[in-house]
């Protein structure tokens, strides 16, 4: 039986539905939790004072470098919908540019960063304006392949170690505090690659990057250069994953291909990005530090065995049974994301 | 009054099939709608995509105030102020009603230009101004419809060409889509159409043509193509009456 209505209500409910519609996106944002969040970031090695958080902020620092490294990854494969899984090729890059710097000259990678961090964008671009006229599976592959050729190449290569790779010296800092250095300078580098990412996704750029993502051909026929953007979104998110790679290169003290250039580095990008939410500012973010979390903890109940792989598969599959476009990307859509993580 | 665009006697057709355009002419003047009617596989659309340079032609010749425009790129057509809207309306779904508008003058490069067509487009269209921020691919058809127009608007085009832009919307929307046209007219812009529903269409527009494999067969003021006994008869069937 139908419902008994008026008209003046069917009118009103309209209203009311495209209300809610229309207000979805004129959320405020909460600007003070990333500021926040920064604050406290910075404030965290105070603990050193009372001493024994060594493995805490090396766990803060690891989770700040996949944090910068998916979000980084998230300008090609969130933003502009092209999936690599060999961006761990540039994160190569920037640890053996910066290390080896280190290793002849002696210059920390904390002034070096940028220029690792140039170096993998120049190839980014290079190799971009190759794999980047292929769309899809087909580029998919070519990025695996790419990865494949780095690790022949850098294993074989004598200059910079081959497989043996490369002791880096240390900085003469007591053991309580030698993590301080490294752990700023990946602050640096995840608050400046989470900067970059929020500026592109409200830019010009970042909309024509988006604009490719959903449809390239109409995103041509609006006038954009497509292939030029697709290659530049390719070497700014190298540019950012080199930088992460320098530091980290001389914070574990030694550069080896098989720590750089096995696909997990790769994998863990892309799966942080997917599981936080791709295409959003702060989902690789959550992304990473969900990911990190559930590994410790399986280290911590099963020991430091290969379980946690199979516990990040889990994670994986029941996060994106309920969350299928990602934490924040299906929080958001259902209108149910908390303000603090509306970054976009 | 001289004619603004001036299609004469176009060959076209897809790749190195048959012509579908047979010698088509259309004769569009300043600050009026005209509609182009005819059966399925008249050649309207293809009509359409050849004006846009979206489909080489074979031959004739297609002017834009006495320019040649038929060996021009698209981007040089909407640069000349020949804006298309497609039947699939070629909205991004995932992005929002201002963020389409701004894909529409996504060539614009002064920002504030931008800015200030976009709110000038969105007071002429207040329902998507009220949803600025809403999603294109969340909206009703017909609001849609209106954004896919509202985005060639952006460009401040000569001419707004429509495909088909009753299609699959509710006679209501219709006719509002309708009143935006007339409006469009009565501010200086010219407006084509495409319509599969004739007697609408012809209601609606201040002159009509009339194609069929690929032809032009007849062509004058909206209201005495309605009228006239052979078009009635061949495509507008008993709901003229």
């Amino acid at each position: 039986m139908a419902t008994e209505l008026g008209v003046s209500d069917v009118l009103q409910a309209r209203k009311d539905y495209n209300a809610t519609l229309a207000s979805a996106g004129r959320r405020e944002r909460a600007t003070w939790f990333p500021l926040a969040l920064l604050t406290l970031l910075v404030l965290l090695p105070a603990l050193q004072i009372t001493g024994g958080h060594n493995y805490t902020l090396h766990l803060v620092l690891y989770a700040m470098m996949y944090a910068a490294m998916a979000s980084s990854w998230n300008i090609l494969g969130g933003y502009t919908g092209y999936i690599s899984l060999g961006h761990n090729v540039f994160f190569c890059i920037g640890g053996y540019v910066s290390g080896m710097i280190l290793a002849y000259f002696g210059i920390t990678s904390l002034i070096t960063a940028p220029l690792a961090g140039l170096t993998a964008a120049v190839v980014g671009f290079a190799v971009g304006l190759i794999t980047l006229k292929m769309r899809g599976p087909t580029f998919i592959i070519s990025s695996i392949a790419l990865l494949m050729v780095a690790r022949i190449l850098f294993d074989h290569w004598q200059f910079v170690g081959g497989s043996n790779g490369v002791t880096l010296p240390q900085m003469d800092i007591p053991a309580q505090w030698a993590k301080l250095p490294y752990y700023y300078g990946m602050m640096v580098v995840c608050a400046l690659t989470v900067w970059a990412s929020y500026r592109i996704k409200h830019s010009k750029f970042g909309l024509g990057l988006r604009a490719i993502s959903q449809d390239e051909v109409k995103a041509e026929s609006a006038g954009i250069d497509t292939r030029f953007y697709k290659v530049l979104a390719f070497a700014i998110s190298a540019f950012f994953v080199g930088m992460a790679g320098a530091i980290w290169g001389e914070y574990i003290t030694y550069l080896r291909p098989n720590i750089f250039l096995i696909i997990l580095v790769a994998a863990n990008m892309v799966l942080m990005c997917i599981l936080g939410g791709k295409g959003t500012v702060a989902g690789p973010i959550v992304g990473a530090v969900v990911l990190i979390a559930f590994n410790e903890l399986s280290v911590t109940f099963f020991g430091a065995s290969e379980i946690n792989l199979l516990i990040t598969g889990l994670v994986m599959v029941l996060a994106l049974k309920f969350f299928p476009a990602g934490i924040v990307g299906t929080l958001a859509r259902k209108r149910r994301l908390p303000r603090v993580l509306d970054w976009d | 009054m001289p004619e603004l665009l001036e299609v004469r006697n176009v060959v076209a057709g897809y790749g190195s099939g048959p012509a579908i355009l047979n010698g088509a002419d259309l004769h569009v003047s300043p600050g009026e709608i005209q509609c182009i009617i005819g059966p399925n596989g008249a050649g309207k659309s293809t009509l359409m995509k050849a004006i846009t340079g979206l489909l080489p032609i074979r031959s004739g010749e297609i002017r834009l105030m006495g320019e040649r425009i038929d060996r021009l790129r698209p981007d040089q057509i909407l640069q000349k102020g020949i804006a298309f809207v497609p039947q699939e309306r070629a909205l991004f779904p995932r992005m929002s009603v201002r963020e389409n508008l701004r894909m529409g003058g996504y060539t614009i490069r002064d920002e504030r230009e931008l800015k200030r067509r976009i709110d000038d487009v969105l007071h002429r269209f207040p329902i998507l101004s009220e949803r600025a921020s809403q999603h294109a691919g969340t909206m009703s058809g017909g609001q849609q419809q209106m954004l896919a127009m509202a985005r060639t608007l952006i460009v401040r085009p000569k001419i707004v060409m429509l495909d088909e832009p009753s299609l699959g919307l509710a006679p209501m929307i219709v006719q509002q889509m309708f009143d935006i046209m007339r409006q469009l007219r009565d501010s200086g812009m010219t407006v084509l159409l495409v319509e599969q529903n004739a007697v609408v269409g012809l209601k609606n527009a201040d002159r009509g043509t009339v194609l069929d494999l690929g032809r032009t067969l007849f062509s004058g003021p909206a209201r005495d193509i309605l009228k006239d006994p052979r078009v009635r008869e061949l495509y507008l069937g008993k709901a003229a009456a």
